[in-house]
């Protein structure tokens, strides 16, 4: 009788481990597809959205930092390069990240290491940077560009928003 | 029961508890819980392609889009320094002095890793808003009604939990600030 279940219970055992490590594999991706396509409804592709100081309501992030003003491009690189512009903003910090659809970080300049700006071009294998950008090569063709800004609540900080929503995204024409 | 459909149950089975154990586990993990340094756990790659298959969804799924090591450590504690999780109706006591870092801040979120409505909307402390006199000593009240001094208000009740930012480490992200240099987190009492 048992020994009619063990190639059987030898399959669960195995089933269960390839699941398992299916599972951990997509989950990233799943979970970015679902923040592209929030940040996606907020502003649309390939366009920077500039959103308010998060509140206690906000759920387009897990865990924002409500000291940081947050400017994001969800990009897709399937028609060409995407241009992301950035300039100097007046605040104690600031950066500009870029992630994968494998949530991995392809690039990250703050103000420290760029006091005039960024200006990058976000590509996918086989794509070049026009003149005037710094190359980014992104694996797999969709991600978000993401701005933080620091700022501190308790005080105006309306020069620093205006500055930051100067920053761009567009696809290369 | 035919050959054919015992391997079939069996396969659905071992397929479904391995899904299902995999979204516990990562449900159940805690931002960065590679590294200890009392109530505050960490871990040096986010956003890393080095990060191993773990890591990288319990990241996405508590904090995705977090910084890489170089550029910001997160530290995260969801108990006090005796070990007890951390109460929204409790008071506390988080004190710390200088960070080394550029910059730094606490904030508090639920256990999902949202912001607590509170009426004040106050939901951190950092370096940013403190007086010169404060950055090497400072003292912040954790509690759900008014504190005198500096107060973080945690709503109502349920758990929370705090983040620690570190932007810009001094050490480029390379080690952990020391477990004494971190914020103490001590219960005061309950309500």
């Amino acid at each position: 009788m048992i020994g009619r279940w063990i190639a059987p219970l030898a399959l669960a055992l195995f089933a269960a481990l390839l699941a398992w490590h299916v599972t951990l594999a997509n989950f990233p991706q799943v979970l970015m597809r679902l923040a592209i396509g929030r940040v996606t409804q907020a502003g649309g592709e390939n366009r920077m959205a500039h959103a308010p100081l998060v509140t206690a309501k906000s759920r387009a992030i897990v865990r924002p930092s409500p000291d940081l003003l947050y400017s994001s491009c969800p990009f897709d690189l399937k028609r060409g390069p995407v241009l992301v512009q950035v300039p100097a903003i007046p605040a104690a910090y600031w950066s500009l990240s870029v992630f994968d659809e494998r949530t991995d970080t392809a690039f990250v300049r703050n103000g420290r290491e760029a006091p005039g700006g960024v200006r990058v071009a976000l590509l996918a294998a086989g794509q070049t940077a026009p003149a005037g950008y710094a190359p980014v090569r992104v694996d797999g063709r969709r991600g978000i560009a993401l701005v933080r800004v620091l700022i501190d609540r308790t005080r105006p900080f309306a020069v620093i928003d205006a500055a930051r929503r100067q920053a761009s995204c567009r696809a290369a024409r | 029961m035919r050959f054919g459909a015992r391997l079939a149950l069996c396969a659905l089975a071992g397929a479904l508890i391995g899904t299902g154990g995999a979204v516990y586990s990562v449900r159940a993990g805690a931002l960065g819980d590679q590294i200890r340094l009392g109530p505050w756990t960490t871990g040096r790659d986010f956003g890393s392609a080095r990060a191993s298959g773990y890591t990288r969804a319990v990241v996405a799924l508590r904090g995705l889009l977090a910084l890489p090591a170089r550029e910001a450590r997160y530290y995260n504690a969801a108990i006090d320094g005796a070990g007890d999780p951390l109460d929204r109706r409790c008071t506390y006591r988080l004190s710390g002095g200088t960070l080394p870092a550029a910059w730094w801040s606490v904030t508090l979120y639920d256990p999902a890793g949202y912001l607590v409505p509170n009426p004040a909307n106050v939901h951190s402390v950092g370096s940013l808003g403190l007086a010169p006199a404060e950055q090497g000593r400072w003292v912040v009240t954790i509690s759900p009604n008014p504190a005198p001094g500096r107060w973080l208000p945690s709503g109502g009740a349920g758990r929370f939990e705090l983040t620690l930012r570190t932007y810009l480490p001094a050490d480029g992200g390379r080690g952990e600030i020391a477990g004494d240099r971190l914020p103490r987190i001590e219960k005061l009492g309950c309500a």
